[in-house]
């Protein structure tokens, strides 16, 4: 870049940790014509020796431009892939990204598809997109530049997965509405891909999923649903109002259940700890003591 | 919960004890998106919520409606001649409210309602289908719901269950009509088979009727009967389980007898129980060693059966009753088949990938998406999690074998595959070296002995099939001339297999 002094002759792009922000970061790598060798939020990018880091303004504009870009050459897969590497907390999910969607879009300007007879195709003698190719550069797994995208996409996707297995709501006692509240302590900032299924199974009452890790939560009102930021607030579940009085009876009858459906003779911990990593536990109604106990 | 929540509770303790030994715990087979308002949603796929310390999934609320029971079947912990287990039963009211509670707070997926007979199995029926009612009608219920038809129960109240819940299952109980009439005198062949070849049928009607309306859409003068909006009959299918190990059926039957449920009645799912002693019995096995390692053959070859493409008689023959404890019986298939292999992967066909040892569904599917664009090799295979270890012998890749230095032979392979199942735990309890490895500090290891292959554990099934045997020729000498059933450690050669349920009649 002109001006830049001679000693920096690496660049990384720091961005502001959002979808949006990622995109933006993707875009000025092509508007700047540099390709940076780390891009990461802001918060946990650490440079490198020589490296010069340039933060990245978040413009929803270019984003939506790199976001249909993705989607005209690969299809619904990369985007997904975007969205859930946006929400990673590996440090190389940001660099991933670019470097998936930059041998995307070369991929696809060097595809000849000559005998190509699609009416829609504009890619003859190797010039735009072919549909015939959508979503050939993300299905070649093993090519480097697609890898790290693909593995971080599948472990969000089961950490998405956890969420909805593990998630536990309690009732809060409001004033004239009731609430429903849960904890989680996901691996990644998943709240934002799990809001919909809740809100499709759940959407007779408001909700809140908070993020203990990451300072988030998914609130529904009842009509739409909202990602509040809390760092900096404290614990969001010291604002609530207490739990309802059913809610300890409840807790206790799914304890019960929980002890009565295990067979002795067929004790296995280790595969349970398989299915159920014990991170989750300390969140999980049935792994808790029941509270009269406890007193003893 | 109100004013008897403890007794609820109390309740609950009792009446989801006596389901644990149901197998049957998931909730897939259906999409039902949720609506505005509305509490529940489903996926094809099913969610598990909970895992039990022994390892089996939580995914719906496991319960009997009553534990009051009129049979005496003798496997059964509730059997009414057992006087140590203290009865009682929900109201539909408390059943629907517990429901929704667990719902709500993400616990569960749905609920499972099976029961004991109380009375009549009409009137067992009934008190389930109101229960289901006020799920579904007064609390607008969209979630899973499994319900357990009771034999002998009439047509109308069956077609009012399946109408209210995804799943319907009846339990076959036992792999064989005899063993069914010895241990459970009031359940017969038919008496189970008529409510599965009806629920088999109404599935069929519901699905055709439902497919006639909506091409009436486009016709003019429609011929298609104007159907009433109802629910679709239990569109997640039909299950069924039986108990493996109280009687001597042999592997052979027992998949035979799966497969044909599979082909004749659509079954989604057939599971099988790994028979624990739960009261004693002079006809039963007295034996605290659970078959669990037979339990756990018999789901890799139904998985084979199911989402392999393998034909049953692939996977066992009558020469060999019983599934190789100490391969799975894929790797079996392979070792028996050398013939088929190398497979190649860069150019083998789906069908022919997901034969290969170490290469399942899911990773023969990524090799076809991968292989569009690249050559794999062995680094490409090993990305894309392929077992490259059990793999490498059965395929080349590009032409290159990937099993070089080991005889391509039936024994050196064997011996390469073997994977006894307790070797697969981790942590103290794992078996850490295979049978038949050289250590440096033993001459030679000896296989680890499982306490269901011990000799004790062994004489207690031939006592109790024994006192079987010899109960059922006093009992039914009608069926004298028939060649009973050979014991699973004798392996003689059955002169004519007995069908252990003939399907086609």
């Amino acid at each position: 870049m002109a001006g830049a002094p001679d000693i920096y002759d690496e660049v990384a792009y720091a961005y502001d940790g959002t979808l949006e922000g990622l995109l933006s970061a993707i875009f000025a790598s092509y508007a700047n014509r540099e390709v940076p060798t780390d891009v990461a939020p802001g918060a946990r990018l650490q440079p490198r020796l020589g490296q010069r880091v340039a933060v990245i303004e978040t413009n929803p504009e270019h984003a939506a431009r790199v976001l249909s870009g993705v989607r005209r050459v690969g299809g619904w897969q990369p985007v997904l892939a975007l969205k859930r590497a946006a929400c990673s907390d590996e440090p190389d999910a940001g660099t991933a990204a670019l470097r998936f969607v930059r041998y995307a879009m070369d991929e696809q300007k060097r595809r000849n598809c000559g005998t190509c007879r699609k009416k829609s195709c504009k890619g003859r003698g190797g010039g735009g997109p072919c549909p015939r190719q959508r979503g050939r550069a993300f299905s070649d797994i093993t090519h480097p530049a697609v890898e790290r995208l693909f593995q971080i996409s599948r472990s969000i996707g089961q950490e998405c997965e956890h969420m909805r297995q593990f998630v536990r709501f309690t009732h809060l006692a409001g004033e004239g509405q009731s609430l429903w509240f849960a904890r989680c302590n996901p691996k990644a900032s998943v709240v934002p891909l799990v809001m919909g299924h809740f809100v499709e199974r759940m959407s007779d009452v408001p909700f809140i999923i908070y993020d203990e890790v990451h300072e988030v939560a998914g609130v529904y009102d009842g009509g739409d649903w909202y990602l509040v930021n809390t760092a900096g607030n404290g614990d969001l579940q010291a604002a609530l109002p207490d739990a309802t009085a059913d809610e300890a009876l409840f807790a206790e009858a799914w304890r019960t259940f929980y002890r009565s459906v295990s067979i002795d003779a067929r004790y296995n911990p280790e595969l349970r700890r398989h299915f159920m990593p014990k991170r989750f536990w300390k969140n999980l109604t049935e792994l808790q003591e029941t509270p009269g106990l406890r007193k003893t | 919960m109100e004013g008897g929540a403890v007794d609820v509770i109390e309740k609950l303790e009792i009446l989801a004890d006596a389901a644990k030994y149901d197998v049957a715990c998931t909730s897939s087979g259906v999409d039902r998106a949720g609506k505005k308002g509305q509490l529940g949603a489903t996926s094809a796929a099913g969610c598990c919520h909970s895992f039990t310390p022994d390892g089996r999934c939580v995914t719906l609320l496991k319960v009997l409606f009553t534990n009051a029971c009129t049979y005496d079947c003798a496997y059964c912990v509730n059997r009414k001649s057992n006087a140590a287990v203290k009865r009682t039963a929900f109201t539909p009211q408390e059943l629907a409210d517990l429901t929704i509670g667990f719902y709500r707070r993400n616990y569960i997926e749905g609920l499972f309602l099976s029961s004991g007979v109380a009375g009549s199995p009409d009137r067992t029926t009934e008190l389930m289908v109101e229960a289901l009612r006020i799920l579904r009608e007064d609390y607008g219920f969209r979630g899973y719901i499994h319900a357990k038809a009771i034999p002998g129960t009439s047509v109308e109240l069956l077609d009012a269950l399946g109408r209210l819940s995804d799943r319907l299952s009846v339990n076959l109980e036992l792999p064989s009509q005899q063993s069914l009439g010895l241990l459970a005198p009031a359940k017969s062949r038919t008496s189970i088979l008529a409510p599965m070849r009806h629920i088999h049928d109404s599935i069929a009607d519901d699905k055709e009727s439902r497919a006639r309306k909506r091409r009436s859409l486009t016709v003019y003068q429609s011929t298609a009967k104007p159907v009433r909006r109802a629910r679709a009959f239990a569109p997640a299918g039909q299950s069924t389980q039986m108990i493996i190990g109280a009687t001597p059926e042999s592997d052979f039957q027992i998949l035979n007898l799966s497969a044909s449920l599979y082909t004749n009645l659509n079954l989604k799912r057939v599971f099988f129980s790994a028979y624990m002693p739960v009261v004693a019995n002079p006809l039963l096995p007295a034996t605290d060693a659970v078959q669990l390692n037979r339990e756990h053959r018999l789901y890799q070859a139904d998985w084979l059966m199911r989402f392999y493409g393998f034909n049953v008689s692939e996977i066992i023959d009558e020469e060999n009753p019983f599934l190789a404890p100490d391969v799975d019986p894929k790797a079996n298939w392979a070792l028996n088949h050398l013939d088929f292999f190398p497979v190649e992967v860069n150019t083998a066909p789906l069908e022919a990938l997901v034969r290969v040892p170490g290469i399942g569904v899911r990773g023969a599917k990524l090799i076809m998406r991968a292989r569009r664009q690249s050559t794999l090799g062995e680094a490409e295979l090993r990305k894309l999690g392929i077992a490259y270890k059990r793999a490498r012998y059965f395929i080349t890749m590009n032409g290159a074998y990937g099993g070089s230095g080991v005889d391509f032979s039936r024994d050196a392979l064997h011996a390469r595959l073997s994977a006894p199942i307790e070797g697969g735990r981790h942590g103290r309890r794992a078996a850490k070296v295979a049978s038949g490895q050289m250590t440096l500090f033993e001459s030679v290891n000896q296989p680890p002995v499982l306490p269901e292959t011990s000799a004790a554990n062994r004489a207690a099934l031939d006592a109790a099939f024994e006192a079987q045997r010899r109960a059922l020729a006093a009992t039914a000498p009608a069926a004298a001339p028939h060649a009973p059933h050979p014991l699973p450690h004798a392996r003689t050669k059955a002169a004519a297999p007995e069908p252990a349920f003939a399907l086609a009649g």
